[in-house]
């Protein structure tokens, strides 16, 4: 079982990240930050080390960077605990078939369900 | 898009077009040389370039509406008025002797109906006309004039009616195939973008699907009595929206990304569903709205 450090969640949709926040933090009885960009991970500098799971969205919005930028970030600052992408894309997206390509993330279609959201959050890292 | 029917009909009008012109430039040609002879009458050539001419006009004003059965048509007309005129004036060139190749004009027209017939019926029939109106003059012409044509003459025409036939044939083929290649392109075209209309469908309705199902979740856990009966019948459509996505994404095979396709416009379903409404503008990112 992991320690309990705060949940982070990435997702460029206000509504989703604002209730998945609620959601951590109410029923999972979690820490959650929800942020929306790949710029915004990067305004967490070094806290983001203090993260037990990072969920992120893939698409981040057309023209902006990817989850998949933000997972390369994140392993580069020397984070080393869970990501898991969520994504609404068709497995055969461009995107995603990047994403499966980084061996130690792990990708979930939306919409998932309240049990693989809690093994998202506590699941034991890989 | 090019349907294989719009294609048809372009191979028909062009087909059509080439023989009018053909007839109107050939027959002329042979009346400039055939001024010469003794009582060759130029009536033949009148009329035949004259339809010829005809036929062009009907065709040009028909080009945006063109058919197969249009281009067949025209192409069989031209051909009846050129075999009149061919059997009127063959007589007089073959009274001329020596200086006269026999039928060479039907010989050259069987050949080209083989490369322009815009249907095989239409083809072999013209190609049969012209190989008859040969075969018949030669039997109506005077034993001395007949006796005068070279060793083989007038049934050199069936090799040529022959070697007519199975080019037509071949031709004909040859576009029959490409016209089927060019429906199972078009077909794939459809798929592609039925597909491509499919993901962007599931893609733009997963991210409030999801919102709708953590919402549902996030308010069971208040433990409202009065709220279960609500939120179980907002999981119940939430799972058969879910089901809806998972059948969309089902044909996600079918289509084929191109570069920078992937950044998909998050706005399209309203886009499509309401076009030119002002209020649906493009907007950035799955699920955001600044319009909102």
């Amino acid at each position: 079982m992991h320690d309990q450090g705060f949940v982070l969640f990435v997702e460029d949709s206000d509504d989703l990240r604002e209730t998945f926040v609620e959601l951590i933090t109410a029923v999972v009885g979690r820490r959650c930050i929800g942020v929306g960009s790949y710029q915004e991970v990067v305004a967490l500098g070094n806290d983001v080390l203090g993260c037990s799971a990072a969920i992120v969205d893939i698409n981040l919005g057309p023209g902006q960077p990817s989850g998949i930028d933000v997972y390369q970030w994140l392993r580069r600052v020397g984070y080393a605990e869970r990501i898991v992408f969520l994504t609404g894309h068709a497995s055969t997206h461009p995107l995603v078939i990047e994403a499966a390509r980084i061996g130690d993330a792990e990708i979930l279609s939306k919409p998932v369900d309240l049990d693989q959201l809690r093994l998202m959050v506590e699941g034991v890292r890989r | 898009m090019t349907r294989s029917l719009d294609l048809a009909a372009r191979h028909a009008w062009r087909a059509a077009f080439a023989a009018a012109v053909l007839n109107a430039t050939g027959m002329t040609a042979d009346f400039l040389l055939a001024r010469g002879l003794p009582a060759m009458p130029a009536y033949p050539y009148v009329i035949s370039v004259l339809v010829g001419i005809a036929l062009i006009l009907i065709l040009l004003i028909r080009r945006q509406s063109a058919t197969v059965r249009l281009g067949s048509a025209v192409f069989m007309v031209n051909t009846a008025v050129l075999l009149v005129g061919l059997w009127i004036t063959s007589g007089y060139w073959a009274a001329t002797g020596s200086a006269w190749t026999p039928f060479q004009a039907n010989k050259l027209g069987a050949l080209t109906v083989a490369m322009l017939a815009p249907q095989l019926a239409v083809g072999l029939v013209s190609i049969a006309g012209f190989t008859a109106i040969a075969l018949g003059k030669f039997y109506f012409l005077d034993p001395e004039i007949q006796s005068g044509f070279p060793v083989g003459e007038a049934w050199l025409i069936l090799i040529y009616a022959l070697f007519a036939g199975v080019l037509l044939a071949y031709r004909v083929r040859g576009l029959a195939i490409e016209r089927e290649m060019l429906r199972v392109q078009a077909e794939a075209a459809a798929s592609d973008r039925l597909a491509r209309t499919f993901l962007r469908l599931s893609d733009y309705a997963n991210t409030p699907i999801q919102t709708i199902a953590f919402a549902t979740e996030l308010l069971r856990a208040r433990n409202r009595d009065d709220l279960m009966p609500v939120l179980d019948r907002l999981t119940r459509a939430v799972e058969r929206l879910r089901e809806l996505s998972e059948a969309l994404t089902r044909h996600q095979k079918a289509h084929h990304w191109s570069p920078g396709e992937e950044s998909l416009d998050s706005s399209f379903p309203r886009q499509t569903l309401v076009p030119g409404d002002s209020r649906y503008s493009p907007y950035n990112g799955i699920g955001r709205n600044p319009a909102a």
